[in-house]
Order: structure tokens, then sequence, then C-alpha cells
């Protein structure tokens, strides 16, 4: 039962049965979640910021630390797993939590979301299930075989999308 | 109705609830208070340290000064600087060079996790965290409050504001004694929007709330006014002395870095407010946040494995 834990701009995947890929406590960071239904692949990444033009030479070490690298590495690895997609795979989001403040000052929460739908839109990409932006942080765990996704919250009861 | 007049009796003025919730929380308030009574005083060490980094023109002689009276603590600091996290070639042997390495602000939170680590680290019941979460955060908060201050040199000393992230969620160590599981309560009134923060649930059920408490700890302990300062008004800079607000808000936001990071303390969550007029004190555009919160991590990260944390 291996369980791969995910930092801030881990990236991991995986098709081993028993395995479960976990990233701990999402604030403004977002979980983007790939399926691949036909090789029975899962693949996760925690990214923190939108773009990697903000520090370029960032992408040659953590490449998942930014939407726009961090999800196309996810597919690489994927794809050493014997994932072919983008075709046919499914994709969710969860995390992007915001500081209460109606004028939405500090939105890298809400950046990162668009950010990462528009770079899934390029490859032909849509979320299927979403989880996104209120006052809380989450902990996501997929789990490799089923591709079951749990969030959890301090206080609050599990949940899955 | 009768429930109603009985709690309302009861009360005193500054903790009158409309929907008669149960009447522990009427007294409660004084219990916490005598809790903080009992909270022991700070080693020597640790308050001379903290009375000299609250001063903005300190120097780090002044640091080397009095951790030379202290030999535990000197020790540490040598172990500290000669751990293969530093990779020195030559090892060093005299707590000057060992301070000029480590940087002051290491040292500050050296002697800081010595001292009330014991409070930092254990895990808050009443947050739902586990053992560390909160000195985590405090460390976060501190190293982004210092960043921010760092942008806004010419008005808010950088170390001030770090030493001031180190403590201001000190309060949190007392209250969870008296919150347990009850923050439920408190989540479902946020749920219900019936008070406007985190901060606005404890004072609603306890009858204080964590900044509060950690105030009245540091007044205590005789920690410096700029420290007592950030530690009270940390959610509501605006109320702070208007010569310490660069400093308070600096904190302020150091705080909401950490938690958008997620480095939060358990169920608080973001369950707190931005106050907007942090810009006629500091500047931090919402193009520099992102900038901000990736030098924190970096920063954050380094700090972790030097002081050897898990
Ligand atoms: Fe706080
Ligand atoms: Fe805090």
């Amino acid at each position: 039962m291996a369980e791969i834990v995910l930092g801030i701009g881990g990236i991991g995947a995986t098709n081993t049965m028993g395995s479960s890929l976990k990233t701990y406590a999402l604030g403004s960071c977002i979980a983007v979640v790939i399926l691949d239904p036909q090789t029975r692949t899962v693949g996760m990444v925690h990214v923190a910021l939108p773009d990697s033009s903000i520090k370029p030479e960032k992408v040659a070490t953590l490449p998942g630390y930014f939407v726009d690298t961090g999800i196309p590495a996810l597919f690489e690895q994927m794809r050493r797993c014997g994932t072919k997609g983008p075709k046919g795979l499914i994709v969710k989001l969860a995390g992007g939590a915001q500081i209460m403040d109606q004028n939405n000052t500090f939105n890298i929460g809400k950046r990162n979301a668009l950010a990462a739908k528009k770079i899934l839109w390029g490859f032909g990409l849509a979320p299927v299930a979403e989880d996104l932006g209120d006052n809380f942080s989450r902990t996501v765990t997929l789990a490799a075989d089923s591709g079951i996704m749990t969030l959890s919250s301090p206080g609050r009861p599990n949940w899955h999308i | 109705m009768a429930c109603f007049q009985f709690c309302y009796a009861a009360a005193t003025a500054s903790t009158i609830y409309p929907r008669c919730p149960d009447m522990e929380k009427k007294t409660l308030d004084k219990e916490v208070l005598a809790a903080v009574q009992r909270i022991p005083l700070l080693s020597l060490a640790a308050a001379r340290i903290l009375e000299l980094t609250a001063r903005a023109d300190h120097t780090l002689t002044d640091v080397m000064d009095v951790a030379r009276n202290d030999a535990a603590l000197t020790a540490r600091l040598l172990k500290i600087v000669n751990s293969p996290v530093y990779g020195l070639l030559e090892p060093a042997t005299s707590l000057e060079r060992a301070i000029s390495y480590l940087g002051e602000n290491l040292v500050v939170s050296l002697v800081l996790e010595d001292t009330i680590g014991s409070y930092m680290n254990k895990p808050l019941q009443g947050y739902g965290s586990a053992s560390g979460d909160l000195w985590k955060h405090d460390l976060r908060t501190a190293i982004a409050a210092k960043e921010v201050a760092l942008l806004n040199r010419d008005r808010c000393p950088p170390d001030v504001a770090f030493t001031g992230g180190l403590l201001h969620d000190i309060g949190k160590s007392i209250l969870s004694e008296f919150l347990k599981e009850r923050y439920q309560e408190i989540l479902a009134e946020l749920a219900r929007k019936e008070v406007k923060d985190y901060v606005g649930g404890e004072r609603e059920l306890i009858g204080i709330d964590h900044a509060r408490v950690g105030y009245e700890l540091a007044r205590n302990w005789g920690l410096p006014e700029v420290m007592q300062m950030v530690i009270r008004y940390h959610h509501e800079p605006s109320l702070a002395p208007e010569d310490l607000k660069t400093v308070v808000y600096a904190v302020h936001l150091g705080d909401i870095i950490a938690m958008m990071g997620g480095y939060g303390t358990g169920t608080d969550n973001l369950f707190y407010r931005l106050d907007q007029r942090y810009t006629d004190y500091l500047v931090v555009g919402p193009d520099q946040m992102g900038m901000l919160m990736l030098s924190v991590e970096e920063k954050f990260n380094e700090t972790v494995e030097t002081m050897q944390m898990h």
C-alpha cells in the first residue's frame, strides 16, 4: 500500500494496485488530478502559481510548481505509465482557497484555477468535477485502482468529487 | 424566553448573547485569563533576546552578548551550525562565528523553540491540528512578514516583523484547551454567517479570542510593547497604535500568506479577513503576491532544513 506524498510542486503518477497519491493542505494552490480509464493510471500535480514566467529558472528543478509547466509535466509522467491521452482522460480540480475578502485582492487561488482550465483546454480537456475556492484548505487523496478522489479539511467530514 | 432572560441576567456587558447559548461561555473568558496567569515566565535569555530584537536599531553583536551568557543556547547554536546542512569545511567553535553564519532570525527562532516550543509544538485539540502545525505556521508567518517588510524597508524593520510573526498566534495554545471539540460550533456559526470570521467565533463561544489571550500572555511575560500589539491586533491591524501599524500590518499580511500557502493551524483554515487598509501603510501589489509566496516557500524550506524540523 504505497502512499506517494506530493509536496508543493510535486508531480506523481501510478498504476500500481493499492497505491495512492496524496497531497496535504492546498491553500491557494490547486491539485490537478488526471485519471486514465484505459490504463488505470492516476496522476496528480500540486501547483502553486499560474505562470512560470515569474521565475523561469525554477522550472528546471520543479516544473510542478506552476500551472503552465506542471500540467504538461504531469502528462509526461503519465505517459511513462502507459497513458496515450490527452484524449479520453478525466480531469478533476481541487483547491484554490482564499482569505475572506470581498475585493478578492490576492486572488491567486482563482488565477490558478483559471490558468489550469486554460491549459487543459489547450489539450482538449475540461474538468468533469471541481471543488474550488471558499475559505478552507483541502487535503486530497487519490486511489490508484479505483480512481476515487477523497478530500478532507480540518473540522469537516471527508468528501469525494 | 425564560431561558433568554436567565442568560441575560448572568451575562456581563461584554458577553451578552441574543440566542441564549449554554451558560458556560459567559464565564470562560475569566478561566482563560486565569490559565494565562499559570504559564511560567520566559527564560532570561529569551526575554532579553526578544527585548533586543524588538528594537529597530539592534545589531547582531547585541544578540551575541545575550547568547554568550546562556551555555545551553551556545551549545545548541554550535551544534546546528556544525550540522551537515551548513557543510562548513572547518567546524565553527566560537559563538560569534556560529551566530554570524546562522543570522539573527534563526537564532531567535531557536531561542523561542527552546523556551516556548512546548506550547508551539503541541497538537492543538481546539483547532484540530497536529503536533508542530502551529510552530510551522508561526515560522511561515515570520518569514512572510519579513518579506513584506523588506518590500517596505524605509518604514518597517524586517527583523521586528519576523519576531512578531513567530509570536503572533501564541494565544492559540492556551485557547485550544478551552475550545476542545467545540470548534464545530464555530464552523457552524461561520456557515450560517452569524460571525464574521474565526476570531469572531472564538469570542462568541468563549468570550475571548486567541489574539487577546496571546496579548495577555505577552503582557505577563513582559514582552516589548510592539510584540504585545502585533499579537493583539494581527487580525484587526487598524486598531493598533498608529506608530506600530506598519509592523502589525506586515504580520497581518504574513499570516495571510502563510495560510494561503497551506500553512494554517487547522479548523480555523482561512476564515480570517484581509484588512484592505494595509495599502495605507505597506506597498504590496496583488501582482507582487506570487513572487512573495514563492520566496516565502523557498526560505521556509531552507529554515526547516536548518532547524531540523519535520
Ligand atoms: Fe491569529
Ligand atoms: Fe496566524
